[in-house]
């Protein structure tokens, strides 16, 4: 995208952001010049149309200097299409953060799916190393969750 | 009209989905498998998601994976394709439930043409003619070898639950009776979980051929033509062409006004295709599929009607369009099924394909999925495309044919190409006289 894009996109997320928080909605979708932007609590997505290259559902957080989950062996990927939720309930310690400890089994997401809320454990112990989803972010088979070293 | 559709499928069928669906301004989501996140549909889709390993029963038969993606994707419909869930009648209704529509007909009429005996016992009623057999389940041997004699040997033992070819076995014989009831009931149990069984004429000579018909789920329903399906190798069909070089124009207009009257007194919605044999004259009803069909384009072209296209207007509540007599058959069209396959011994051959460059030209046309470098999985049927050709006549249709064969490069893998150039150079294929056992009578000449 282009930079005059980027900034115009800023300033209507930030509004749609605000819109969200000032009606309560949960999720906003507006449609503008070639472009869809949808708002959702606890997570953006940004998909572009019409190009021969879908967004995956859902898109990445921004860019950080988080590890390459695809091949590290530490990756905890979800077992399910759902919604990834860090804590038990809302308002609630997320399960881990960053550089928590974790034991083999320990709960560290749910991801729900159709009302049930399934526990993601964690194949073995170790430190949380990188975190890959936001608190409700939509995330399909395979996807990256967590890394634990 | 929906704004979201997600394609419950794979291959070329979730292709010819997305193109309807974008033709209608629809979003489209494709849902697939980790060993499906290069193919095309998914790469053309607005959305795509991933719900399963390559395994079929934990990806692309998994309702609840297929559910959880038009949650988080807010689908406001599904489209299944064929195949996988297109005919489980439960996945319609789970859908239902959730307030999604699932483009196809409604949860009753796939339950009752599922079952093999009552769709038999609902068409006789209808008015359609059926294969003389048993009226019901054999309830024991005894009862069968009577039901034999009665319909006279040669018989077939199929599964209730079964269909598509599968679940079958011929007795010629009293003697053979016991071995064929035995052997279908251990395959139906493994294979459908219902090892229940009946019995059924074996026509000696018989052609397959179906009717193509749309209705709108309030009392109309028309009837868009026959295909003529004869050519199959266990069980399965390999060439399919429309109309049938079998029929004229009074057998044809005949049997499609009696079951598009069937289809209109059903209430029918959406496409669903009526399976005869044809022996001598004569129609058999044997079973009815309640989704789109492999063969589907061959009809379309002809009738230049969308069928895609009919079934998502029609789930999101639209009317035909067309009456009867407004629908036109038009030449004639030939489909061959390209599979990933050697075309002599038909050991599946996967793979990258590593040159695909299809034909073209008028009146060709191929639905593919494949592409330069595409990587056929080893886990799903062998189909990578279909090749129809149209023309104004039967000959001429042969000719395009020959020529579309000869253009098409697919390197890197077997596929049955070799087949079909070989096929429509014989007399029989060119001449239109062929039935059901034709294919293997030949194939075990050679």
């Amino acid at each position: 995208m282009t930079d005059d894009k980027l900034r115009v996109d800023q300033e209507l997320i930030r509004e749609l952001a605000d819109l969200l928080n000032e009606t309560g909605l949960s999720e906003i979708e507006i449609e503008r010049k070639g472009y869809k932007v949808r708002v959702a609590r606890g997570g953006v997505a940004v998909t572009t149309a019409p190009t021969a290259n879908p967004q995956q559902v859902p898109e990445a957080s921004p860019a950080s200097s988080e590890p390459e989950p695809a091949n590290h062996p530490g990756t905890v990927t979800s077992p399910m299409v759902g919604t990834a939720f860090r804590s038990p309930e809302p308002g609630a310690e997320p399960f881990v953060e960053i550089g928590s400890t974790v034991s083999e089994g320990q709960t560290i997401m749910i991801v729900e799916a159709m009302k049930t809320m399934n526990q993601i454990p964690t194949p073995k112990a170790g430190t949380i190393t990188a975190i890959f989803v936001e608190d409700g972010q939509p995330v399909e088979f395979g996807e990256p969750l967590v890394i634990v070293e | 009209m929906f704004d979201k559709v997600l394609i419950a499928n794979r291959g070329e069928i979730a292709l010819r989905i997305e193109r309807a669906c974008k033709e209608l301004g629809i979003a489209t989501v494709a849902v697939h498998s980790t060993a499906d996140a290069d193919a095309m549909h998914v790469k053309l889709a607005d959305e795509c998601v991933c719900i399963g390993p390559p395994s079929a029963a934990e990806s692309y038969l998994n309702i609840p994976q297929i559910l959880a993606a038009c949650e988080i994707t807010s689908a406001d419909a599904v489209h299944p394709g064929y195949g996988f869930l297109a005919e489980n009648p439960r996945f319609a209704e789970i859908l239902q439930d959730h307030g999604i529509s699932f483009i196809g007909p409604s949860v009753e009429h796939i339950r009752l043409m599922g079952d093999k005996i009552r769709a038999k016992e609902k068409m006789r009623e209808l008015g359609v003619p059926v294969v003389p057999g048993s009226d019901g389940v054999i309830e024991s041997d005894e009862e069968a070898a009577g039901l034999a004699a009665e319909i006279g040997y040669p018989v077939l033992v199929k599964a209730v639950a079964g269909g598509g070819g599968r679940g079958m076995q011929v007795a010629r014989s009293p003697d053979e009776l016991g071995l064929a009831l035995s052997t279908a009931r251990a395959e139906a149990m493994a294979g459908f979980q219902d090892d229940r069984l009946y019995l059924e004429k074996y026509l000696a000579h018989p052609r397959h051929i179906e009717i193509q018909v749309l209705g709108d789920g309030r009392g109309n329903a028309v009837h868009l033509g026959e295909r003529d399906c004869s050519l199959q190798r266990r069980h399965q069909k390999i060439l399919e062409e429309a109309p049938s070089p079998a029929l004229n124009a009074d057998q044809r207009d005949t049997i499609g006004e009696t079951v598009a009257k069937a289809m209109r007194d059903m209430a029918y919605r959406g496409v669903g295709t009526v399976e005869f044999l044809y022996d001598n004259g004569e129609f058999f009803f044997i079973e009815m599929n309640t989704r789109l069909q492999v063969e589907h384009p061959v009809t379309e072209m002809i009738t230049g009607i969308d069928l895609v296209n009919e079934q998502i207007r029609i789930a999101s509540g639209g009317s035909l369009t067309f009456a009867q007599e407004d629908i036109k058959l038009n030449g004639t069209a030939i489909e061959c099924r390209i599979n990933a396959e050697n075309p002599e011994t038909f050991v599946p051959s996967p793979g990258k394909i590593t040159q695909f460059h299809p034909p073209g030209g008028l009146g060709v046309r191929v639905d593919s999925m494949a592409y330069t470098g595409y990587e056929i999985p080893a886990y799903y049927d062998s189909l990578i495309g279909k090749l129809i050709v149209h023309a104004q006549n039967r000959n001429e249709c042969l000719m395009r044919l020959r020529r579309a064969l000869d253009e098409f490069v697919i390197e890197g893998i077997d596929t049955t190409i070799p087949l079909f150039r070989e096929l429509i150079s014989e007399p029989d294929i060119a001449n239109g006289s062929y039935d059901i056992h034709w294919l293997e009578n030949h194939l075990e000449k050679s």
